[in-house]
């Protein structure tokens, strides 16, 4: 008895397994009607970013899937996207030999400028505080003595080690502001930074919280998402006029408000050009 | 692949990693001290004749070594923590989250080494007129001990290694800042194999201290 257990057991694994393989048979290229080879672009991201990229079960969803998808069908060109993660995606886009670019809410900056190529400014954005209904905070000098939970390697984790000071234990880095929000909910921190179209989804989606959130345009200037490209890349020329056609139409006003439930306002983007 | 080794990243983090260090080497000791105490009542309730000691016990052992740590640790400082002290905190998470899942390790390894000790000598000393406690003391636990030192220190690397873990709830240790240097300097190899060589010294330091107390016994 026991040995038919331990088969029907082995049996049932390599079923599973082998239900998981099948699966994978796409691959960086395909024909086309006409047999010719067609380049599929590969794009990466980080799918732990709603509104901008997330996981809905197997797909990745977002306002940077909807715009890439605008963009590419724009340029005519065919291309796959997979969630790899931050880490990999900075590096893997660096070294370009598996991924043509990266779309991840990643901010232009100049320190990244010199790793990466960029395409135009396609997103606008901000930093924004939450706090608890009632707290004295009221902007970023004030989070200073306080202790604040971010997201590691965001912008937001770059400013307020600016303003907290380098090897701060007060301030906590997690590896998602999913993570960072819920430090904040058990009472492990007094504020969170993130980009506001992130705090905003937060906000909206837990009304009972008592949470509030805060502007602070003085410490916290506009910065500007970008595709990464790695260094030298034919594509960034590919894709510069696509992103600008599909910036200008309204398809971009529609994904932008079904993203963030807000309009779209084009007046700092378009002048960042 | 190019390779450029950027020695600045290190020498500019060194400080933090040291401190992150530190804190590794805090919540590693406190989590084998602690979890070889709670581990030490766990075993012995787990050998018990007594079905009401040992069925729980031996539930505590299937739940901790059956669940992922990465799991056990979150679960702790978003719950467990939370529950107790109304709000976060990462040190006393970790160091919880890391004694519990050691002391059902170390629950077995004082099992195995009490058994492994062959019956025929707590018989004869019973029949010496030995007590139970004094049977345990002077004949079983001695020599027990001794057999019991490697596989301690293999749980205590593999808790050392896997403090790095705790670097998820933002704890401030060594895996925590070579994430931040990561993040700064959008660079992986400098922070990571520092840290990697960090931790190498720290589990062939224990390495040596264990053989040595292995000689000493």
């Amino acid at each position: 008895m026991r040995k038919a257990w331990l088969i029907a057991l082995v049996v049932g694994l390599v079923l599973v397994l082998a239900s998981c393989g099948a699966k994978e048979d796409k691959s960086g290229s395909k024909n086309d009607e006409g047999g010719a080879e067609v380049k599929v672009y590969q794009f990466a991201t980080d799918a732990t970013y709603p509104p901008m990229e997330s996981m809905d079960k197997e797909t990745i969803v977002g306002f940077d899937i909807d715009f890439l998808a605008a963009v590419m069908e724009e340029a005519g060109l065919e291309y796959e996207i997979k969630n790899i993660g931050w880490d990999a995606l900075l590096e893997s886009v660096k070294t370009g030999s598996e991924f043509d670019g990266g779309i991840s809410s990643i901010t232009i900056s100049e320190e990244r400028k010199q790793t990466y190529d960029f395409s135009i400014p396609y997103f606008e954005s901000t930093n924004m505080i939450l706090v608890k209904e009632g707290s004295d905070i009221k902007n970023a000098q004030d989070l200073k003595g306080k202790k604040v939970a971010v997201q590691g390697a965001t912008t937001g984790d770059k400013l307020m080690t600016g303003i907290m000071g380098e090897g701060n234990n007060d301030l906590k880095r997690f590896e998602s502001n999913a993570l960072a929000l819920l430090e904040m909910e058990s009472n492990g921190v007094d504020a969170v930074v993130a980009d506001n179209a992130i705090i905003q989804e937060y906000t909206r989606n837990n009304p009972d919280k008592k949470f509030v959130t805060i502007y602070d345009r003085e410490n916290f200037e506009s910065e500007y998402y970008g595709i990464a490209f790695p260094k030298g890349s034919e594509l960034k020329a590919k894709l510069d006029p696509a992103i600008k056609t599909v910036l200008e139409s309204d398809k971009y006003k529609e994904m932008y408000k079904k993203w963030t439930q807000s309009e779209a306002d084009m007046a700092g983007l378009l002048s960042a050009q | 692949m190019r390779l450029e080794f950027r020695f600045d990243i290190i020498s500019d983090y060194f400080p933090l990693f040291m401190r992150g260090t530190l804190y590794t080497l805090g919540i590693s000791l406190s989590g084998i001290i602690l979890g070889s105490i709670l581990g030490l009542i766990i075993g012995f309730g787990n050998m018990s004749k007594r079905w009401y000691l040992r069925w729980p016990m031996q539930g505590y052992i299937h739940l901790f070594r059956g669940t992922p740590l990465f799991l056990q640790i979150l679960i702790v400082h978003f719950g467990v923590v939370v529950m107790v002290i109304g709000k976060t905190d990462a040190i006393v998470a970790a160091i919880t989250a890391l004694a519990l899942n050691a002391a059902a390790y170390t629950a077995e390894i004082y099992r195995a080494g009490i058994q492994s000790i062959d019956r025929g000598q707590s018989e004869a000393a019973y029949s010496l007129g030995m007590t139970k406690s004094k049977v345990m003391r002077y004949v079983v636990l001695p020599q027990a001990i001794k057999r019991m030192i490697p596989a301690f220190g293999n749980e205590f690397i593999v808790l050392i290694k896997d403090s790095s873990l705790v670097a998820v709830i933002a704890a401030p240790e060594l895996m925590y800042w070579a994430k931040s240097a990561n993040a700064q300097y959008t660079r992986i190899w400098e922070p990571y194999l520092a840290a990697a060589a960090i931790y190498l010294v720290l589990t062939y330091s224990l390495h040596r201290l264990l053989i040595y107390l292995e000689r000493k016994m």
